[in-house]
């Protein structure tokens, strides 16, 4: 469709019929897009091992007669233990299935609370004009200029280590960026036909936002959160290495990975080992983003992996 | 354009002294008490009431938040609990030493991002490749890549130190991770605005006027590039001075992030707020100086929307 010049910078080609007529076909063709099936299959796996994380064994048996080397340093990769043991003789294996049963959990419940957070805040800001929407807004801004990190270690202060801690300080943070999207796409559609008719039909303010401006968000916060949850996996990571999210001796890939870096020099698998499955963790949503936004033409423009 | 600016300063002041405020208020609420982190082994209350007293603890909470910003608009950040000495000269320090970290993070940033955005759109064939990389790189939290590159360089092959501190040869790796993880964010603008470009009328009459590639190139599409970069290295430099907190805590890099989280496990309040406020006046300032830099470079831009 474009022709090349001889240094490889593409030139502009077609009309836009034919243009058209290419995105058809690709629409087509990306019903099932690789990055979708790739995203679901590892997100599948990760699902079942979460589910599954008892059958790997106990996170928190201190294996000290078999566990450790005789001068007390972690075993590495082995039958017996197939991922080796941390610095205490735990099974390195059976931590990551509970790390992993963490991630999965915050991953799933930050995401839903801090979307939905987001959404109420952004369709109220958008919808009841005036002083409503310039509060909720200035306070979008001040959600969006937290210094992210300092903001959840004075929350973690507050709390509890634990799951809890994790999803609260993750909504805290996360509602401001869906609620600025939704804001957006209320201010894209308010003065269209059909929310104009509503009004003109005397439908009350609140009816004509959850029932004829709500259902359009859901295409968006579809495709937003994946990469929200990628976020989240992230984010909850950090916090436990940070010592300010979910504590030992209770599994999470970031509190593995803190307990890694201080063997670095002589047991580099406790940080390989966790890393790479918060890799494969987020990965895994990034790519069902990718592969949801395929599938829409319309936000295929911001896409990860070209157009 | 000054109406434009007017604007944004009045909503950066505001977000700023929100931020400010929630603070304030969110460190009222930690469970703890500042005397007691002071003088650890007290044993009378008499000595940790008087330490209260002397630092206004006893006062009711409304009169110390007046006390506090009535101070902040004069520009006074406190003194310190622990440290005795001013918050403003504990901070700038710091400042200064997150400041190359930040610099040299954005430098990195845009090298390898700019390298691979440019790679993905001129040569079709690395393009799979330069989508797997930027996928990867998306997918690691900062520290991970931080504590790779420190198991890569400073463990095995030994060409980094491992041991902190800040310093030409420390800077290396932390700026290399920013960088890492940042550079997606830049490789995918780049990308997205020279396959724009490529694809405009004016592009199209450049090649048709017969100027050579690289003319076309560095005049008419990385031009384009200019302004979108801006933008987000104004977001950068801002979000890094506001603390780099785990690449710093990875690294021992001693900025402005280390101090503010070893202030909050000392309870020492004036200074989590400095470097709170501090932070937030780093993110809107870097903002604005990066929309008035954009304005310049690129003129459609000068308009906004209200």
């Amino acid at each position: 469709m474009t022709t090349t010049t001889a240094s490889g910078v593409p030139v502009p080609g077609q009309p836009a019929t034919g243009r058209a007529k290419a995105r058809d076909q690709s629409l087509r063709k990306a019903r099932w897009p690789p990055a979708l099936i790739a995203g679901t299959g590892l997100l599948v796996v990760f699902t079942a091992i979460a589910i599954a994380a008892p059958v790997f064994g106990n996170p928190l048996h201190q294996n000290l007669l078999s566990g450790l080397t005789p001068s007390g340093l972690p075993l590495g990769l082995s039958w017996a233990h197939p991922l080796g043991t941390d610095a205490l003789g735990r099974s390195e294996l059976a931590r990551l299935a509970y790390g992993i049963r963490t991630s999965m959990i915050v991953a799933v419940v930050s995401n839903v609370t801090s979307i939905a957070v987001g959404a109420a805040v952004g369709l109220a800001a958008g919808f009841f004009r005036g002083p409503v929407e310039a509060v909720l807004m200035r306070i979008t801004d001040v959600g969006l200029a937290l210094p992210y990190t300092l903001a959840a270690l004075v929350i973690a202060g507050l709390m509890t280590a634990g799951l809890t801690r994790v999803i609260v300080i993750i909504t805290a943070l996360f509602w401001a960026y869906p609620a600025r999207l939704v804001y957006g796409e209320v201010l894209r559609l308010r003065h269209r036909g059909f929310v104009e008719s509503a009004e003109a039909m005397g439908a009350s303010g609140t009816s004509i936002a959850t029932r004829h401006l709500a259902p359009h968000m859901f295409p968006l916060l579809v495709t937003y959160s994946p990469l929200n949850a990628a976020s989240a996996v992230v984010f909850e990571a950090t916090l436990s290495y940070l010592g300010a999210g979910i504590n030992p001796p209770t599994a999470s890939l970031g509190n593995m990975i803190s307990d890694g870096q201080s063997a670095l020099s002589y047991a580099p698998h406790l940080l390989l080992v966790p890393a790479v499955a918060i890799l494969l963790i987020t990965m895994s949503f990034l790519l069902l983003g990718e592969g949801l936004k395929a599938r829409n033409p319309d936000l295929k423009r911001v896409s990860w992996l070209g157009r | 354009m000054a109406r434009t600016l007017i604007r944004r300063i009045a909503f950066g002041v505001i977000a700023i002294l929100g931020v400010a405020v929630l603070a304030f208020l969110l460190e009222f609420v930690v469970p703890g008490d500042p005397a007691r982190a002071i003088a650890p082994r007290a044993q009378s209350a008499a000595v940790l009431e008087n330490i209260r007293i002397q630092l206004h603890l006893n006062r009711p909470l409304i009169v110390q938040f007046a006390d506090y910003f009535g101070e902040l608009f004069r520009g006074n950040l406190g003194t310190s609990y622990v440290q005795r000495q001013s918050v403003t000269s504990l901070i700038m320090p710091r400042l200064a030493t997150t400041g190359w970290l930040a610099l040299a993070g954005v430098v990195a940033e845009v090298i390898i991002g700019g390298a691979l955005g440019i790679l993905s759109t001129l040569y079709a064939r690395v393009r799979a490749v330069v989508a797997a990389v930027n996928l990867t790189l998306l997918s690691l939290p900062q520290f991970v890549v931080g504590l790779v590159l420190l198991l890569i360089f400073g463990f095995r092959l030994h060409m980094a130190p491992v041991t902190g501190g800040a310093g030409p040869a420390e800077i290396v790796l932390p700026a290399l991770t920013l960088g890492l993880v940042g550079a997606p964010w830049y490789a995918q603008i780049v990308a997205d605005q020279m396959a724009d470009s490529l694809a405009s009328p004016y592009v199209r009459t450049a090649v048709a006027k017969g100027l050579p590639d690289r003319y076309i190139l560095w005049r008419h599409v990385l031009r384009n590039v200019l302004s979108p970069a801006i933008t987000m290295i104004g977001m950068d430099l801002g979000a890094y001075l506001s603390g780099v907190v785990t690449v710093e805590v990875v690294f021992g890099w001693p900025g402005i992030g280390l101090l503010a989280v070893d202030s909050l496990q000392n309870l020492d309040r004036p200074v989590v707020m400095g470097t709170v406020i501090v932070g937030a006046v780093a993110v809107v300032a870097f903002n604005l100086i990066a929309d008035v830099l954009r304005m310049y470079v690129d003129p459609r831009t000068r308009e906004e929307p209200a």
